[in-house]
């Protein structure tokens, strides 16, 4: 019989159960080491492969949903105010745009610049960044959008035709997206991933991606991406 | 490994107390010394990215609920861990009346390279990485999750209290992929 620590000893040991044989035995203290640098290593290799985006947009949301969740109302006494709401507009007839999951085409019909494919494709995907859109501009939208009075952390200024996919950085190619409804920045942010790999594959031409996220991004979505926001 | 950073945040945390931030601010600073080993956490699970994304929203604002209620402050890492095992169960259970929906692991390379000596050195790397990864897809997926949970930093009784399993149990997860792990090195 082995006079060392067996593996599962030794990782008890490890994590502070007292074991005196431990503290005397180097060939025990090598194996614990082996062990450790295996565990490193895994961890090396998994974050290699899960290409783990950056945590920007991720916090930004979470801070918006913070700053919701602080204001002292759960879901459930909003339900029924919005409720309310929507079928008010419903019976008068009134075609909400502010706040919406998709922008007001007359606003923001996209805009490109002049930007050839193998710039569109120098990165590998899309990048994940929330780019810096000054605050003036992102006032101008949220006054065109009459949604100055609400909380602007309640919104993104999202670009209608991403930059990745040659969106120009003008009022006419930016909106006010919504965090919080179904069709949310997040999921649009996977359909700029998918349109992006397309056009960099060859599976679909830059000018059609262009399109059809300015006509439509949920049709979009639907089209490219599946039927249901993921 | 992390454990000691994320331990450490939390002490820092713990110990600047409540005067000095907001609730809200704290629990995004735990969102970011969290956010990767539990994102790592849930596709060693098989939770799509994107919907991990959404689990780990889920924790943090059931954590800003825990802390605002003035709930114990004791272990948040195995808190945190506790709470996304449960939404990653939740969310395989619901995808099982649709049909089972298992993401594959990511495969490994992808044109990817590490920064190593020379192209010999870096070729060994690679298959060495490879080789790990390949072994730890193939695990058992109780040990699969304990050696996920080791390798953030978790103790083994932390590891027994997200999982819902003994003491025991864990042990004999992590030598029985300890063994594969390391059985097989060249």
């Amino acid at each position: 019989m082995s006079p060392h620590l067996k593996d599962r000893d030794l990782l008890l040991a490890a994590d502070g159960e007292p074991s005196a044989h431990l503290e005397n035995c180097a060939h025990c203290r090598a194996r614990l080491a082996e062990i450790e640098d295996m565990l490193a290593g895994l961890a090396d290799a998994r974050d290699l492969a899960n290409r783990i985006p950056s945590a920007a947009r991720a916090r930004t949301l979470l801070r918006a949903r913070l700053a919701q969740q602080s204001r002292g109302r759960t879901w459930r006494w909003r339900l029924i105010p919005a409720a309310a709401c929507v079928c008010l507009a419903m019976i008068i007839g009134v075609r909400v745009n502010a706040g919406g999951p998709r922008p007001d085409a007359r606003l923001t019909p996209g805009e490109t610049r002049p930007v050839t494919l193998s710039e569109v494709c120098r990165s590998t995907e899309a990048a994940v960044v929330v780019r810096d859109i000054p605050a003036d501009t992102q006032a101008q939208v949220f006054s065109a959008y009459g949604i100055d009075r609400r909380r602007p952390d309640q919104f993104e200024i999202d670009y209608l035709i991403t930059p990745d996919l040659g969106g120009a950085e003008s009022i006419r190619n930016l909106w006010p997206q919504p965090y919080t409804t179904r069709w949310n920045a997040r999921v649009k942010d996977q359909l700029e991933q998918r349109l992006h790999q397309m056009v960099c594959s060859g599976e679909l031409d830059l000018a059609t991606a262009q399109r059809d996220i300015a006509v439509d991004w949920i049709a979009a979505y639907k089209k490219y991406v599946g039927d249901r926001p993921k | 490994m992390s454990a000691f950073s994320s331990q450490t945040a939390i002490d820092l945390l713990r110990a600047a107390g409540r005067d000095r931030s907001t609730l809200e601010d704290e629990v995004v600073s735990l969102f970011d010394c969290f956010r990767t080993p539990l994102l790592r956490y849930l596709l060693a699970f098989r939770v799509p990215l994107s919907d991990a994304e959404e689990i780990v929203q889920d924790v943090f604002l059931l954590l800003f609920q825990h802390l605002r209620h003035d709930r114990s402050r004791e272990n948040l890492q195995g808190w945190i861990f506790s709470v996304a095992h449960k939404r990653a169960l939740k969310y395989h259970a619901r995808n099982k009346r649709h049909g089972e929906r298992f993401e594959p692991l990511p495969p490994f390379g992808d044109g990817q390279q590490d920064r190593a000596p020379g192209p010999e050195e870096q070729m060994y790397f690679n298959q060495q990485r490879e080789r790990l990864l390949s072994i730890f897809r193939a695990l058992p997926e109780q040990d699969r999750l304990c050696l996920s949970l080791r390798a953030e930093g978790l103790r083994y009784r932390e590891i027994a209290g997200v999982l819902g399993i003994s003491l025991g149990s864990v042990a004999n997860s992590m030598a029985r992929a300890i063994e594969r792990l390391t059985g097989g090195a060249v």
